[in-house]
């Protein structure tokens, strides 16, 4: 039962530029492409208009998130956290809280004994802090109450004293000699087994907890190059800032938990509580209802272990623990990021080889930050065509909110600092930037690394879409307007990345789809079911999204890594021909007919005669009373290759093009973006709406980190911005008068009729496309996000004052 | 697709405590309410906790993402920064009131759902509710007037072009239904 994804391209390219695509409304200043290249005629529903799956429930309110279980005597969670960036805990007294009334449980460093750490690959972080205190925010307890209020009263009762410990912010005071080791103890972890080039290291130095390296080709070609440039790269940290916080709702006892929690990923949930906990993966139960969104945060425990924890001590009471959004941005961030990134040229602009070191600011705890960090240091390259590749990526702890998985994973610093070099290049070689690009992109189907897949889209065509929707080529140099155009790619599609799905179809023909890809937002509900529709031939109307729970839902990997559509899509896929393939054998058995010849319409069997048989009376006839319900499986896993750097080739590459206009206010350094083109290639698209949805918010993401998104620590490592007041995210009034996306079908793409994931691509190249408009506009080459009007003013300030960067 | 998750039933109010609770009546999606509520309730809180109405979302509670916007005498407020005592005598409205009751949606859900202007939905509620306010104030808001309103209300799944679309497309509907009312 398992599919291999046939990595070679073998199919006719169709990569034709879709400049047709674009429609009046574009030229009459307005937003949107029309028609996409769609679906061949024979698809009823793939690639067809049509609402999501969810609308009616989002759009009357009846939808059910995390944020909205309710249990019978539930209790409800608060947490206190650390004032302290570093601090040993001295003591804790919870005997005042204890006796409110109201409390039904409290939980320290006293009440945890036995279980153990968490995080992804380094297991590092505890259900509550254990004798130190490693950021502002850090959780020192938790309790459980009748009500929010009464337990937020007994967090007030809570004696901590604290002895402060001296505290590092940045990766550099984080890599001094002088610095504080915030982790003396070893954590557990462990590294993947890497394929040829690429290795990593535990705890490389005192304050890494990971450091991934790849390398490839020869050294030596560095002789060959005309001109060697070495340039350094920041990049900020932002917050996820999804709508609905973390929130779980816990029934615990020693021996069996269950969960109603907001988690992109079931079952790496179950096997991370089922560590920390002790308990086999069989007594631990995760439900997922819809998600309010997530963008990579939602990966890995966040509310679920203190929750868990006071319902065990609550004797089995369920506990919810609904944070506040302060409380999410004391949780998890994205990494913030210092690249340095060397790379040999020839004199016309060949690229010959590229050296980088990332280190990422991963905060006081892993997280999620070692696969992010094998992530950024093997996209150091781009998607362009090197020689020799020597990259590095260190995961640098720091007294900060712990970084993890984030929208672009890794690449969005990596694309910041790759296709900002690029731009640079261009302009100490007095060249085209564009044309820089053209020359050394690598073309369809070449393989990105050896051992990896090859790029499965035109990049050049790509990029010619975007940069016509602005009129890149024919503008005109006036005041202080300017354009830039990047590219980013990440392989997507997880790594080893396992996904199955079941399709049951009752007696009448309604059909129940089970696959556990969360729904936070991107439409994957919708276009799963739309997928077992064009299979069954029915209306996707009758396709119902099971509930997903871990005891009942086939196994996943987890919904990240723009995995949806191209890896789950292809078990659901499976899953409903199997179905449709079972149907139909049973059918000609009854009909004494070849099953070769049948077709599965509506529930209904065309005979090669033109006859149609209803199967709800055949099934009556034969089952009984009740009828039956047809069931079958689905699985798909893409090829193993032990030559692949990242254990296994990426089931395809996410790419993103964005092309910016902009203009620079000189005297303010403030950036109006007048025009931002976005495109992704979706290989094949299988929801119209979606696809446009998840390019739109990915680039609408990428302007806030391009423009005012930050991050912005105090001297003594407060957040200074952790509430929805003070850090600021893109309202529609930010959003360029010209904004358009444009959804390209090149067609090569591995899941289900040739799709591919989206809703990374997108962020990957606003930030560089949006910096090399203002370089293009007034000079001034900036290497620091975001674009803010002070950096920019005192950029071009630097640059008349001649004083080279 | 069938509705989602509705095996966990939302439990009843919580009774009100202390001395500080008060008695407040208010008009919720055209229905008389009596509350006997905490003087320092906000309106979020009672409307999702005391009378169900949990397609009103919280998140920020700071006034400031709108996702628990709800109409106080046609006025699109934030429910998190609202006294619940402030809406006594008021008239309130929620997402819950929009479809009629048959379950047909209004044309600004109808526009919503068509237009894909929402992703994961958790600020559609109030999206909706702004809709719905600004439409009746202008039934036929140009773009600056639409993005004016909507950068009232923070979405961080679509980018906003295709909630913009939405409200211009209910402003369509909502003219077309009107029109076939006279």
């Amino acid at each position: 039962m398992t599919t291999v994804s046939d990595r070679s391209i073998t199919r006719s390219p169709r990569t034709e530029a879709r400049n047709d695509v674009v429609d009046d409304r574009v030229a009459n200043g307005g937003y949107r492409i029309q028609e996409l290249p769609t679906a061949p005629p024979q698809h009823r529903l793939v690639g067809r208009d049509g609402p999501r799956a969810d609308a009616t429930a989002k759009v009357t309110g009846k939808a059910v998130y995390g944020a909205d279980i309710v249990r019978p005597g539930m209790l409800h969670a608060k947490v206190l956290r650390s004032p302290h960036a570093h601090a040993r805990i001295v003591s804790i007294d919870i005997s005042a809280a204890r006796a409110l009334t109201g409390v039904t449980a409290i939980v320290t460093q006293d009440e945890i004994a036995g279980l153990q750490c968490y995080g992804t690959m380094v297991k590092d972080q505890p259900v509550v802090a254990t004798g130190v205190v490693r950021y502002v925010g850090d959780v020192v307890a938790g309790v459980a109450a009748v009500d929010e209020r009464t337990a937020l009263a007994a967090l007030d009762l809570i004696r901590v004293e604290y002895e402060v410990l001296p505290a590092v912010f940045t990766v550099d005071e984080a890599l001094a000699d002088s610095a504080p080791v915030i982790h003396p103890d070893e954590p557990f972890g462990v590294i993947p087994k890497y394929g040829q080039g690429a290795s990593a290291s535990l705890r490389s130095e005192p304050n890494v907890s990971y450091e991934f390296r790849y390398s490839t080709g020869s050294s030596d070609v560095w002789d060959t190059c005309d001109h060697v440039f070495e340039d350094a790269f920041h990049f900020s940290r932002m917050n996820h800032m999804h709508l609905e916080p973390f929130v779980t709702v816990a029934e615990a006892s020693a021996d069996e938990i269950e969960v109603w929690t907001s988690t992109q990923a079931p079952f790496n949930l179950r096997k991370e509580l089922s560590r920390v906990f002790g308990l086999p993966e069989n007594r631990i139960r995760v439900h997922v209802p819809l998600i309010g969104g997530g963008f990579g945060a939602k990966n890995g425990p966040k509310a679920d272990p203190v929750a868990i924890r006071l319902s065990q001590l609550s004797g089995g009471r369920a506990v919810r623990f609904c944070m506040t959004t302060e409380e999410v941005f004391l949780t998890v961030s994205q990494h913030a990021a210092t690249l340095i990134v060397k790379s040999g040229v020839r004199a016309d602009g060949t690229f010959i080889a590229r050296r980088s070191t990332v280190l990422l600011n991963g905060g006081a705890y892993a997280e999620h930050s070692p696969a992010v960090a094998e992530k950024a240091g093997y996209r150091m390259p781009g998607a362009y065509r090197w020689q020799h590749i020597d990259s590095v990526c260190k995961v640098v702890t720091t007294n900060t909110v712990p970084a993890g998985a984030f929208r672009g994973f890794g690449g969005t610093q990596a694309t910041w600092a790759s296709e900002r070099q690029v731009d640079l290049i261009a302009d100490r070689l007095g060249l085209d930037p564009y044309e820089l690009r053209v020359r050394n992109l690598k073309a369809l189907g070449e393989e990105f690394v050896p051992g990896e897949s090859g790029i499965d889209s035109d990049l050049v065509a790509g990029m010619r879409v975007v940069a016509d929707a602005i009129g890149y080529h024919q503008r005109a140099r006036t005041g202080n307007r300017g354009m830039g155009v990047s590219v980013g790619v990440k392989d997507g599609g997880g790594i080893n990345k396992p996904a199955m799905a079941r399709v049951k179809v009752t007696t009448r023909g309604d059909v129940l789809l089970n696959c556990a890809l969360t729904e936070m937002g991107q439409g994957g509900h919708s276009a799963m079911a739309q997928l077992v529709a064009e299979v069954l031939r029915c209306d996707p109307a009758r396709v119902a999204y099971a509930r997903i729970d871990t005891d009942n839902t086939p196994f996943d990997q987890g919904t990240n890594a723009s995995s949806g559509v191209a890896v789950m899509g292809q078990a659901v896929r499976t899953a409903a021909e199997n179905l449709r393939d079972q149907v139909l054998d049973w059918a000609g058995a009854q009909l004494a007919v070849e099953p070769a010849g049948l077709a599965l319409v509506d529930w209904h069997v065309h005979t090669p005669d033109g006859a149609v048989h209803d199967l709800f009376p055949m099934i009556m006839e034969v089952f009984g009373n009740t009828g039956f319900e047809f069931s079958a499986d689905g699985f798909y896993k893409a090829r193993n290759d032990r030559r692949a750097p990242l254990e296994a080739p990426c089931v395809f590459w996410e790419i993103g093009w964005a092309a910016a206009e902009v203009e620079v206010d000189p005297e303010t350094g403030r950036i109006t973006v007048l025009q931002l083109a976005v495109s992704g290639d979706a290989g094949k698209v299988i929801n119209k709406i979606a696809c446009r949805g998840q390019d739109e918010g990915a680039a609408v993401f990428g302007l806030g980190q391009a423009l005012f998104e930050e991050l912005r620590y105090g001297p003594d490592g407060e957040l200074l911005n952790a509430e929805a007041l003070l850090y600021r995210v893109p309202l529609a009034e930010d959003v360029p008068e010209r904004f358009v996306s444009i959804t390209q079908e090149q067609g090569h793409g591995a899941g289900p009729f040739g799709s591919k994931g989206m809703g990374e691509g997108g962020m990957l190249p606003v930030a560089s496309a949006i910096a090399q408009a203002v370089a293009d506009a007034v000079g001034a080459q900036i290497t620091e996000l975001p674009l803010s009007p002070q950096r920019v003013y005192e950029a071009i300030a630097a640059r008349e004052a001649g004083v080279s960067r | 697709m069938s509705d989602p998750d509705t095996e966990t039933s939302v439990a009843g109010a919580p009774a009100p405590r202390g001395a500080l609770d008060i008695s407040i009546e208010f008009s919720l999606n055209g229905e008389k309410q009596n509350c006997r509520i905490d003087s320092n309730a906000v309106l979020l809180d009672v409307l999702r906790e005391n009378l169900g109405c949990r397609g009103v979302r919280g998140s920020c509670e700071r006034g400031v993402c709108g996702a628990c916007t709800v109409l106080v005498d046609d006025v699109p407020v934030a429910s998190c920064s609202t006294f619940a005592f402030a809406v006594d005598g008021a008239s309130v409205e929620t997402v819950e009131g929009l479809a009629a009751a048959d379950g047909t949606l209004s044309p600004q859900q109808r526009a919503f759902a068509e237009c894909g202007g929402y992703q994961c939905g958790f600020c559609t509620s109030g999206m909706l509710m702004l809709t719905t306010g600004l439409l009746r104030r202008e039934p036929r808001p140009d773009r600056g007037t639409i993005r004016d309103w909507i950068s009232s209300n923070t979405c961080r799944c679509t980018g906003y072009e295709m909630i913009m679309e939405s409200v211009e497309r209910a402003a369509e509907l909502t003219a077309a239904q009107d029109g076939d009312r006279v």
